[in-house]
Order: C-alpha cells, then sequence, then structure tokens
C-alpha cells in the first residue's frame, strides 16, 4: 500500500516537473502547446539512450539530456514560434505526431519494442527507489518551482508576460517577441528533458505511446485546471489529475475522454485555473485575507 | 544629420488596391513637435506604424538620425530611442500600472541574453518607474490592475511607456481623445515639459486647438496624400485643408 502511494507520489512529481515547463510556454509566454509530450519523449528517449547504449550515469548524461531537449526545443520552436497562433496549436501536435513516430519506425529508438534494461540512479553508492527515488523527485520539482519563481521575477519572465498580454505593444518597448517565446520554448522544453530523464530511469522500459498525444492533452489540463501562469498551479493540477483516476478506478478507461472534457469546462468557466486570479480558490482566499497581496 | 531627426521621403504603402499612403515626404526636426492632421482615415496611424516598424514602406526611405530604419523591426526601432502610444490602447491587462511601465524600463537589457536574469523587483527600479508615473500623474494607482483602469489614465499609462522607450522621438497616437479638459490641459504641459527636456515630438490629434497650440509645425494628410505644411497659423488658413475637413464632416473637432 505504501509503495503504491510513493508510485502514485512519483509520477506526479515527474508530471508536474514536466507541466512546470509546459507553464512556462503556455502560463508564462502565452504561446499554446499541445506537443509537449514530445520533449518529454525526447528527454526519456536521450537519457535511456545515453544510459544504455553510451553506459553513462543517470548523472553524467543529465545536463545532456537537458540540452538535447532544449536544442530540439530551440530547432522545432524557431519556425513554429513564427506562425499565428491557431497554426501553433496545429503544428504543436504535429511535432508529437512525428517525434512519436521516430521513436516508433525507427530500429536506433528501439522500435515498437521501445528500450528496455534501464538501469536505476546511483547517489552516494545508493540505488534509489521507492522513497529515495521519490524524494529526488521532489528535489528536482523544487529545483524547477525555484527557477520558475526566479524567472517570474526576472527581466526575461517580464518580458514574457509583456508578449503574452499584448504582442505588438511589447514589441515597440524594445521585446522582441521571436526571441522570447523562444526563450520561453526552451526553458519549457528543458524542464520537459528533465521530467523525461527522472522518467525513464523510473519505468525503466519505455516505449513511443508513453509520449503520445493524449499526453500532451493530460499536460495541458495539468496547467490550465491548476492555473496558468502561477507558480503552484501545475503542481496542483498534476497532484489532482494524477490522484483522481486512482480514487476513481472505473474511470481510467476513459481517462482521455476526462481530460479533453476537464480542459473545455475550465476554459470555459474557469479560464484563471484554480489558483489563478479571478478564480474560485482565490476569490475564497482574497476574502479571507482582505488586501493580502501587495 | 542634425538638422533633421527623421525624414520621411517619398514613402507609400499600399494595402491591396488602396493607398493608405501615397508618396508622403516630410522631416522632424531635433526638439520641434510636429503635428500630422488629418481627417478619419487620412493615413496618419499608418504613417506612425511605417515609422515604428510596424508596417515596411510599399515605397520610399524612412531615415531616422541618419539611419535608413524602414524595414526593421519595431523592437528594433524601439532600442534607437523611438516611443509610441497607440491609438487603440494596449496595456499588458493582467500587470499592474507599474509593471506596465517597469516593462518599457527594461528595454536596455532585452537585446542581451546575459542582463535579463535579474530580478526587475529592486528598489531603484521601482522608484524610477514611480518617477515616470508620478509625471503622468498615475503615482497612486501604481499597484492597481491595468485592466482596470478608465481610458483616461490608460492613456497616460501608454504615455509614461512611452516616455521611458522614446529617448529621441515620442509619437503620440490621439493621446488627448476621451480626455477630460482639465486632463488636457495637464497633458499638454507635460508635452511642454516633455520637448523641453530636448525630446522631439510627432503627434497626432483631431482636437485643432490642441494640435495647433502645441505644434511648432503641421503636417496635413489627405486620403493618404500630403495636402499641406506649415505652421499653426499657416495651416488654420491653407484652402485646401479647409476643404479636406469640410468636404468630409461639418467642422472637425472629435476631442
Ligand atoms: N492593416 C491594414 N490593412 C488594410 N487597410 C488598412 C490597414 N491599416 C489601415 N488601413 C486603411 O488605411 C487607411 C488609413 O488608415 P489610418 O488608420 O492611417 O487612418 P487615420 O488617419 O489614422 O484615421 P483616424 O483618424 O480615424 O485614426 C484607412 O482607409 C484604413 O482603413
Ligand atoms: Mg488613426
Amino acid at each position: 500500500m505504501n509503495a503504491y502511494l510513493i508510485t502514485i507520489a512519483t509520477l506526479i512529481c515527474i508530471n508536474a516537473i514536466v507541466a512546470c515547463g509546459l507553464n512556462v510556454i503556455v502560463g508564462f509566454a502565452g504561446q499554446i502547446s499541445l506537443g509537449h509530450a514530445a520533449f518529454f519523449g525526447i528527454g526519456a528517449y536521450s537519457a535511456a539512450l545515453l544510459a544504455t547504449k553510451a553506459g553513462l550515469s543517470f548523472w553524467a548524461a543529465l545536463p545532456l539530456v537537458v540540452v538535447i531537449t532544449a536544442l530540439i526545443g530551440l530547432l522545432l520552436g524557431l519556425p513554429s514560434l513564427r506562425v499565428k497562433e491557431d497554426f501553433l496549436a496545429i503544428t504543436t501536435i504535429g511535432i508529437n505526431f512525428i517525434v512519436e513516430a521516430i521513436f516508433l519506425y525507427i530500429p536506433f529508438f528501439g522500435g515498437a519494442l521501445g528500450i528496455g534494461g534501464i538501469p536505476r540512479i546511483m547517489l552516494f553508492g545508493v540505488r534509489l527507489k521507492g522513497l529515495t527515488f521519490f524524494l529526488l523527485c521532489l528535489f528536482f520539482l523544487l529545483l524547477v518551482l525555484a527557477f520558475c519563481w526566479w524567472f517570474s521575477r526576472s527581466w526575461g519572465g517580464l518580458a514574457c508576460f509583456a508578449l503574452r498580454e499584448e504582442e505588438s505593444a511589447a514589441a515597440s518597448m524594445g521585446i522582441s517577441p521571436v526571441r522570447f517565446k523562444l526563450l520561453a520554448f526552451v526553458i519549457g522544453t528543458a524542464m520537459a528533458g528533465l521530467g523525461g530523464a527522472l522518467y525513464a530511469h523510473y519505468i525503466r522500459f519505455i516505449s513511443a505511446t508513453d509520449f503520445s498525444f493524449p499526453v500532451s492533452v493530460l499536460l495541458l489540463s495539468i496547467v490550465v485546471l491548476g492555473g496558468m501562469g502561477t507558480l503552484w498551479g501545475p503542481v496542483v493540477g498534476a497532484v489532482i489529475l494524477g490522484a483522481l483516476p486512482e480514487v476513481f478506478r472505473p474511470l481510467v478507461d476513459y481517462r482521455f475522454l476526462f481530460y479533453m472534457l476537464l480542459l473545455l469546462l475550465m476554459i470555459r468557466y474557469q479560464p484563471a485555473g484554480l489558483l489563478g486570479e479571478g478564480s474560485m480558490v482565490h476569490r475564497v482566499f482574497s476574502l479571507l485575507l482582505p488586501e493580502g497581496k501587495k | 544629420m542634425n538638422s533633421t531627426l527623421l525624414a520621411v521621403k517619398a514613402v507609400s504603402k499600399h494595402f491591396g488596391g488602396l493607398k493608405a499612403l501615397d508618396q508622403v515626404t516630410f522631416e522632424i526636426r531635433p526638439r520641434e513637435i510636429l503635428g500630422l492632421i488629418g481627417p478619419n482615415g487620412a493615413g496618419k496611424t499608418v504613417c506612425f506604424n511605417l515609422i515604428s516598424g510596424v508596417y515596411k514602406p510599399t515605397a520610399g526611405e524612412i531615415i531616422f538620425n541618419g539611419e535608413r530604419t524602414q524595414g526593421k523591426a519595431p523592437h528594433q526601432i524601439a532600442r534607437r530611442g523611438v516611443g509610441r502610444t497607440f491609438q487603440i490602447v494596449k496595456p499588458f491587462a493582467t500587470l499592474s500600472v507599474l509593471e506596465n511601465v517597469l516593462v518599457a524600463r527594461g528595454i536596455s537589457r532585452y537585446n542581451h541574453l546575459g542582463k535579463i536574469w535579474s530580478s526587475w523587483k529592486s528598489r531603484a527600479e521601482i522608484r524610477q518607474a514611480l518617477e515616470v508615473l508620478d509625471r503622468v500623474g498615475l503615482a497612486d494607482l501604481a499597484h492597481r490592475k491595468a485592466a482596470l483602469l478608465p481610458l483616461g489614465n490608460l492613456r497616460r499609462l501608454e504615455i509614461a511607456r512611452a516616455l521611458i522607450v522614446g529617448k529621441r522621438l515620442l509619437l503620440l497616437d490621439e493621446s488627448f481623445s476621451g480626455l477630460r479638459h482639465e486632463e488636457i490641459l495637464q497633458l499638454e504641459q507635460l508635452i511642454r515639459n516633455i520637448r523641453a527636456d530636448g525630446i522631439t515630438v510627432l503627434l497626432i490629434e483631431h482636437n485643432m486647438r490642441v494640435a495647433m497650440g502645441l505644434s511648432n509645425r503641421v503636417v496635413v494628410l489627405d486620403h493618404g496624400r500630403k495636402i499641406a505644411e506649415g505652421s499653426p497659423q499657416q495651416i488654420q488658413q491653407n484652402e485646401r485643408v479647409i476643404e479636406a475637413y469640410l468636404g468630409r464632416k461639418g467642422h472637425s473637432h472629435a476631442a
């Protein structure tokens, strides 16, 4: 029972890390992405390949994994972010399907069998599993949150907020739209890479469907449910959406449908998410703590 | 180069078959206030969008501070010291008034990857942003969310942001429209002070009393063409200008 809870908590942590990255792209910079699972997958596959084929330890491979994922994010983001918003949704879905197909059909990536035999992570001579692996994930989640907090207070983050609100006004203040959208995209995909590496070493057997389009929808649902552009939103969203299917076991088969429905309902009735401004939680809190903020 | 800050040379902008601007030429000298007037749809805002890089001219040249700037992107032109407001205000709605101004204060950093990681929540930055807000009379509302401001205050916010960016040239697109009488008087004084600080101003204005009172010189557009240029006195007596205005919509007083 305990091990079962730890498993769920670990996966929630990993989802939260990846969703934090998506939040930088969607919530901070206002760029829709429906293909974030592709970068989650690129992180997982690079970590798996570096561990199984190149024999690198998790720690030696991790910086490479993050850089590789961010570089691919940069390459794919450059043409994508130049298109208009509605196209961006389609383009990113396209990226997701293409990346999944590459994993599935190119033998180097293990084909339909995926990649197995990914070793556990070693730390101070200890093999991380169960609780210790969860603590490692929690540590990285806190690191990612600290970075997001820092970024939201930095000039770069402010430029992203401005772009999200009014692109032409932001440009008239010296902000290059392409450059800062790319910055957000690179930061977001790097976090997806980190999450992917942790996932690969946790599951230890990965295949292309782990990173298919429904996973992108799940990630976006997490961000929208928690509150786009907030710091803790992705964590709250990941906890709720990670725990719900476990609570309502019969729902599991309809998970994808449920996420889609949730996404539509949230966008219609609570676009700011659970933690965003003007949301129910936010209103209750401002009633409890009048003038609490600022 | 010193006697001209901005030269617009035979500039045209066509949208499909529509000649929004047709072979327009004028110059702005350093430290002057140039009024750009004309009936609705004359091409004034298009002219601003060409100078600030939103559009590329179909033909012609734009020289700012000795450098050809047509075809440069808006953020590149902003970095050269050209600040602008928008006729249809464009606040960063979910940010506070103060944060709106801070976005503009980051202009010297956005071009250097190394300079964008430090925090904008420093005391010095906030103090200087507050000073600018004080100049436009918005200091009391610094922490209010921009989306909550009425139009008059949003126009001042636009000016505050443009003031920070526009170290050399300020483009004001109908900044007076929608303001009450006493607000207009305050804003007129502010623009005179800005000029006294050595900043050049290009002003689009429908309110004739304001346009004529503030401008050193006036350029008149109609149907995308320049129909007159001169001192406010000359313009007020110019036959073609009177005709252009009377021909279209009785008397021009859109305050
Ligand atoms: N992006 C665009 N695409 C097509 N036509 C445009 C575009 N922008 C402006 N126009 C047209 O160009 C002409 C000039 O417009 P502009 O906005 O410059 O007028 P204006 O002088 O600023 O008028 P107003 O006083 O009403 O603001 C108008 O006929 C307008 O419809
Ligand atoms: Mg106009």
